[in-house]
């Protein structure tokens, strides 16, 4: 039982992790609250399933519906951030939830206000040991995180492009006097974010089996509360509190059964660390 | 009783010690010097009197009062002002208005008093005197961040004598000026020092530093390394080397 | 006499426009950014709701103590709201939205889902106000609570705020205290949205969890950036355009939200300051077109 629902909260954060992954690199290199994020993550979805329904394949579907969401995250910076940077910084935070409530609408008038089933099977089978199981989405949640983790870990630490991005992170204008294309890192940056909340969609489009218009909505104030939570624009912390979030969720509806909304946890959970760490849980001024 | 005392004074950031037990003291009417190379913990030095920081370790009084664990507007209050390295004037706002910001000290912290209008005649009076005595008559109805910087300078030394102080503290207020605007700063702090306010100021242009001061202190690498009249400490190998070191 | 559905329109416009100037006051005055401001609309109506309902208090107290609840819930929420800046600031205040939104929802002492009905419109002379009537009241409080933030611009808190919303910092170093023009930002704030929030009560005679939420707090907040944030009469003039939108928007009724959403972002974009505010396109094309200078004649 306890193991049970130790799996099912780490799966849960572990898509946390994926759509707030994007949210924080984009913070951390453009000091913007990207909440149209949330909005790249439904497309994956949408852009997945139909993908799905043309070819009937799951794994064309995961890889169109994450290269759809990169190409949307990348449009997003180049036409909507891009002209906006030197502006007082409430002006790309609206912009940006003018977008997400423009895009949740689009959805609802492109595919419909119904939820729509995404019955695709993955092919790799669930885990079953006793009572305990795993399914195969959720196998493929953790897999996917983890790839993704380990990618963006030795990315960032062995590569030239990604020390590039992380002293992008640390002072733009002084990395580019070193001759780094600062415009490529921040595609780049949004490219691969946007990929990840694409990919997420998708993984809970399958393990929900539905697809609707405000899916994203959700997701996107968790997101925030646990990028905020983990520091903004520090990924080991992000990705600490998403997990964490999961398993806090899981633990008090499932386990000390509190009747006090799920969605909330996240959000209390912030509130509660800002008090003693106004800068997030590894988060520095 | 000397105006403003510290006492091994310290300050530590994530491990990295900015100030070390840096002991001195200042009077009234009198302009102390405070320099040394670059991250020598001067400005911390400023950011911990003004109350920005609160130090780690150590002790700061201002007129026989124990400051060091009060807030910035407290000490403000109290009678310190001080302008900033790199100039902040309130930017949007026009110079008369800026300076009226600080005029405003007495009634802020009454909610009767504070909902007053401040645009009355007498307030506006002394204001329009700060303005004439520190050459911004042509400027006052202009917006701060429209400036010239040397304006913006002494927009902030006029702002912070709005508060009556009793010890101003001057971060770079000759960074980046001409040498005719040098000269003019120059003859601005001698009068503030004759009206009896005591001055710290943070130079790297030595030419007012050695003018200006009769007594200086060195600091290097958070601690202070010398104390003396000008002569004192231009041969002084400590300070010669700390500057020589920052060279290479 | 005027319709009865102007006269809602103009009510909903009204209630709106003290919800955006509430706002302003901690966002456009303090320079204290809220994403969760619709809260302080809830606790208010909901306060008034079960006053009027529950304890039989009649409108002319409910309301009043909606507003001064909100008030002091705002100083409460003022002081996680301190410790924090900018963007964690933002996502605190959306947070602070979101669990009222769901306090609202989830206790069973305030309707849950189903809401609070049955709340009518105040009545007095014996009987029970007129739409009409019930405007020119709503109309009048508005009145008095811009003459009073006109006050405020000319005085010290005035200069406080705007201190404070320029830099934090310096304004601490020339004798302001910064913590407590804040709290009373927030305060005011809360307590003006609390009181609108008794108004809307007691004029939609039920209300629900959902008029509370993110969505509402982002309506009052585009109010105020349209109109001009900081300004005395943007956030008015927001209100009343975007209030009215919806009823220009009717025939598209389909579409009304994705051009709401189109519509921030084209602000954003080409006009960030809001119409009045201080580069935008209006007073030029005025200046331009209608006050020729007399040397062009």
């Amino acid at each position: 039982m306890l193991w049970q629902q130790l799996a099912n909260g780490i799966a849960m954060g572990s898509v946390y992790a994926l759509v707030s992954l994007g949210l924080t690199m984009v913070y951390g290199i453009l000091r913007i609250l990207h909440v149209a994020h949330a909005g790249v993550y439904t497309l994956g979805a949408y852009i997945g399933l139909f993908s799905f329904r043309l070819v009937g394949d799951f794994w064309v579907s995961l890889f169109i519906g994450m290269a759809g969401s990169a190409v949307a995250g990348y449009l997003i910076e180049r036409f909507l951030y891009s002209p906006l940077l030197h502006l007082p910084r409430i002006a790309p935070l609206i912009a940006s939830i003018g977008l997400f409530i423009a895009l949740e609408e689009a959805f609802r008038i492109v595919a419909g206000p119904h939820t729509l089933t995404y019955n695709a099977r993955i092919g790799i089978g669930d885990l079953s040991i006793g009572s305990f199981r795993l399914t195969e989405t959720q196998i493929l949640i953790l897999f996917v995180t983890f790839a993704a983790l380990i990618f963006l870990w030795a990315f960032l630490t062995k590569t030239r492009t990604g020390l590039a991005m992380r002293a992008c992170a640390q002072d733009a204008e002084t990395a580019s006097s070193f001759g780094v294309n600062v415009k490529a890192i921040i595609a780049v940056n949004f490219l691969f974010g946007s990929a990840m909340a694409g990919a997420a969609g998708v993984l809970i489009g399958v393990y929900d089996n539905q697809v609707w218009p405000t899916m994203g909505a959700i997701p996107a104030y968790k997101a925030l509360a646990i990028v905020v939570l983990g520091g903004l624009g520090n990924i080991p912390g992000t990705v600490l509190a998403a997990i964490g979030v999961g398993l806090a969720e899981t633990f008090f509806i499932g386990i000390l059964a509190i009747p006090f909304p799920r969605d909330a946890v996240a959000f209390i959970a912030m509130i509660l660390v800002l008090m003693f760490k106004p800068y997030g849980l590894l988060g520095k001024a | 009783m000397p105006l403003l005392e510290v006492s091994g004074l310290s300050k530590e950031f994530d491990g990295l010690r900015a100030l070390d037990g840096v002991d001195f003291s200042a009077d009234e009417a009198e302009i102390l010097g405070v320099i040394g190379p670059n991250g020598a913990g001067k400005t911390t030095l400023f950011n911990i009197i003004s109350g920005i920081f609160s130090p780690s370790n150590g002790k700061i009084s201002f007129q026989g009062k124990t400051i060091h664990r009060l807030k910035t507007h407290q000490i403000s209050r109290l009678g310190i002002g001080r302008t900033f390295q790199l100039v902040r004037p309130f930017q949007n706002l026009d110079v008369e208005t800026n300076i009226l910001v600080a005029s405003g000290h007495p009634y802020y912290p009454s909610f009767r008093k504070s909902f007053a209008p401040f645009r009355k005649p007498e307030i506006l009076g002394e204001v329009q005197k700060l303005i004439d005595r520190t050459g911004l008559r042509l400027y006052a109805r202009q917006i701060a961040k429209n400036l010239p910087l040397g304006i913006k300078k002494r927009l902030e030394i006029a702002r912070a004598l709005a508060l009556k102080p009793r010890l101003l503290l001057l971060d770079e207020p000759s960074g980046g000026l001409r040498f005719e605007e040098s000269d003019q700063l120059m003859e601005l702090i001698r009068q503030i020092q004759g009206q009896g306010i005591g001055v710290l100021l943070i130079e790297h242009n030595m030419q007012v530093i050695m003018d200006l001061c009769k007594r200086i202190v060195v600091l290097d690498h958070g601690s202070k390394i010398a104390e003396g009249s000008p002569e004192e400490i231009r041969s002084n190998p400590q300070v010669i080397q700390a500057y020589l070191g920052k060279e290479s | 006499m005027i319709s009865g559905y102007l006269i809602t329109i103009l009510i909903t416009i009204i209630i709106y426009a003290m919800l955006a100037h509430s706002l302003n006051i901690i966002t456009g005055h303090a320079g204290q950014i809220s994403l969760g401001h619709a809260a302080f609309l809830g606790i208010g109506a909901y306060t008034s709701a079960m006053l009027y309902t529950e304890a039989g208090f009649s409108f002319w107290l409910s309301v009043p103590l909606s507003g001064l609840v909100a008030g002091a819930i705002g100083a409460l929420l003022a002081i996680p709201c301190l410790r924090v800046r900018d963007d964690f600031l933002a996502i605190t205040t959306m947070g602070i939205g979101f669990v009222a939104e769901a306090v609202f929802l989830y206790t069973p002492f305030f309707g849950g889902a189903m809401g609070i009905g049955g709340i009518n419109l105040p009545n007095w002379f014996g009987r029970e106000m007129t739409k009409s009537e019930y405007f020119l009241l709503i109309l009048l409080v508005f009145g008095f609570l811009l003459f009073l933030d006109h006050r405020m611009g000319r005085s010290w808190i005035g200069l406080a705020w705007a201190s404070i919303r320029e830099d934090e910092e310096a304004a601490g170093a020339m004798g302001v205290d910064v913590v407590r023009f804040k709290v009373l930002a927030f305060i005011l704030g809360s307590a003006i949205a609390g009181l609108a929030g008794g108004f809307y009560a007691h004029f939609l005679t039920f209300i629900m969890p959902q008029n509370f939420g993110f969505g509402q707090s982002i309506v009052i907040l585009c109010m105020v950036v349209f109109g001009g944030i900081g300004t005395r009469w943007g956030p008015v003039l927001g209100a009343v355009i975007l209030g009215i939108l919806p009823e220009i928007f009717r025939p598209v009724m389909e579409y009304r939200t994705f051009l709401y959403g189109l519509l921030l972002l084209a602000m954003m974009r080409f006009q960030p300051g809001g119409i009045l505010g201080a580069e935008s396109i209006l007073p030029k094309v005025l200046r331009r077109y209608i006050f020729r200078p007399a040397s062009q004649e």
